[in-house]
């Protein structure tokens, strides 16, 4: 390897993508956060507006798949305002408990008082926590759930890691997040709209078109279904598989600790 | 085999099953009922669409539709669309359950159960409407939709009767109830009549053969 080569891998090492640009590894997660302190008040209704209310029915599928029974205790990392948790908390019952976790602030925040709202609390627990480096005891959690999280995460393989660990023997991981579209046309359609539309909806909704470009040049950004895949199994997750929703343009990713 | 994006059936399932829990919370008696089937989950395969369903009946006021679940199911059905279109329409489901094409593993109890909670729920559409309008407009447009319900109930009994006496008394398609039962027993006699001169005859031959043997 020269010098020239070398430096190259160095730099790799030390930057890592914040949606189409690189930065350093360790300014990865303040601009995150930057970028959902900014659009925490409006998330939910801005998600409902650039899915079309879809992201809905994305989450019931996953709900689904989580086969949570009462006295289960839930994990929803990146879990920010709360949708799933609510869900959860009815599922798992009274003797059950479920950890709305997320590393900003201020989407916990927003969270926490809307499960207040609904009437979602007694089994809820809010933890200000990163995925990378999960606060939680060995074996200790029955399903985790992330939506829309993953591609947030500086180093996910660790992230992968921290989340095996901390799931109980025959626990499972559902990783709902955008992917690649499985038609080309859809993929082009979908383009135009992530990189056009997308930043005016930000632009008009939450005055912030710069938060939504890179929310979407993150979904392209993050890797497609086969290689998400491949990077549960490396972590040590089992029975690793995946289901393509809206034509691949989200998919939902399943795995097992042995 | 059918690959469904699960987006487009968990959106219908998620209408249906809003639909049904209104219709639900709008039916005091219905609730009761299917109170004592809580705890029940049905699973329903159709056939010709691919397509494996879930009801799970949480409490009386609450149902489910799922499309994965993996709890064992109290009664599991496997039919084409036809089946159970027929099932659903039934006013003696146990004998459409029998007739159709219908297979089924675990209770049938749950699931005929199930069909005429459904199938009786009467709906008290006026409590929402008064909501929604004010006391004098809800009560006006749900007395008006009450009318209608009946006029539509009555309607179909009316058009069950007179098809079935066009096909009766008009066409000669069909035979009348009674005939057709004196018929059966016609032929149950006659059965029950040709297996008693068989036996005689078998007795009779076996006597012959037995007096041969003698002389």
């Amino acid at each position: 390897m020269s010098d020239e080569q070398a430096t190259a891998a160095d730099r790799e090492q030390d930057t890592t993508d914040f949606g189409f640009t690189r930065v350093d590894r360790e300014a990865k997660a303040g601009m995150v956060r930057g970028v959902f302190d900014s659009v925490a008040s409006r998330y939910d209704l801005m998600n409902d507006l650039m899915s079309g209310g879809v992201h809905r029915l994305w989450k019931r599928f996953t709900i689904e798949l989580s086969a949570a029974r009462p006295g289960q205790t839930i994990l929803d990392i990146a879990g920010g305002t709360g949708d799933l948790a609510a869900r959860f908390s009815k599922l798992v019952g009274p003797e059950g408990k479920v950890i709305l976790a997320d590393i900003n602030a201020a989407m916990l925040e927003v969270g926490r008082d809307r499960l207040i709202d609904k009437g979602a609390t007694g089994n809820i627990e809010v933890v200000q926590a990163d995925a990378q480096a999960l606060p939680f005891e060995d074996n200790s959690i029955d399903c985790i759930t992330i939506a829309f999280g993953l591609r947030n995460v500086t180093d996910k393989d660790m992230a992968l890691r921290s989340m095996l660990r901390v799931l109980r023997p025959g626990g499972r991981l559902l990783v709902l997040e955008f992917s690649k579209p499985v038609s080309p046309l859809l993929g082009k359609v979908y383009d135009q709209y992530s990189f056009q539309i997308l930043p005016a909806m930000g632009r008009l909704i939450a005055q912030d078109a710069d938060s939504y470009r890179y929310l979407a040049e993150s979904i392209r950004k993050h890797p497609d279904q086969d290689t998400l895949m491949g990077m549960m199994e490396d972590a040590g997750f089992m029975e690793c598989r995946y289901h393509n929703m809206t034509g691949g343009i989200v998919a939902v990713h399943q795995g097992f600790k042995a | 085999m059918i690959q469904h994006d699960p987006a487009l059936l968990i959106a219908a399932l998620a209408a249906a099953e809003r639909a049904l829990n209104q219709a639900i919370a709008l039916a005091p008696t219905s609730q009761q009922e299917l109170d004592a089937l809580s705890g029940t989950l049905l699973g329903i395969e159709i056939t010709s669409l691919d397509l494996i369903l879930y009801i799970d009946i949480v409490s009386g006021t609450e149902v489910r539709l799922m499309m994965h679940c993996e709890r064992t199911a109290d009664a599991f059905v496997r039919g084409s669309m036809e089946d159970f279109a027929a099932l659903a329409a039934s006013d003696d489901p146990a004998a459409t359950l029998i007739n159709s094409g219908i297979e089924l593993e675990g209770r049938s109890t749950s699931l005929i159960n199930l069909q005429q909670v459904i199938s009786k729920m009467d709906v008290d559409w006026e409590a929402p409407l008064v909501e929604a309008l004010g006391d004098v407009t809800g009560h006006q447009l749900a007395q008006t939709l009450r009318r209608f319900f009946h006029w539509s109930e009555g309607a179909r009994a009316s058009l069950k009767r007179q098809l079935s006496e066009y096909l009766l008394e008009e066409g000669r398609l069909t035979p009348p109830k009674a005939e057709l039962e004196f018929f059966y027993d016609s032929v149950q006699s006659l059965s029950m009549r040709v297996e008693r001169a068989q036996q005689q005859v078998e007795k009779l031959i076996a006597k012959a053969a037995a007096s041969r043997k003698t002389s």
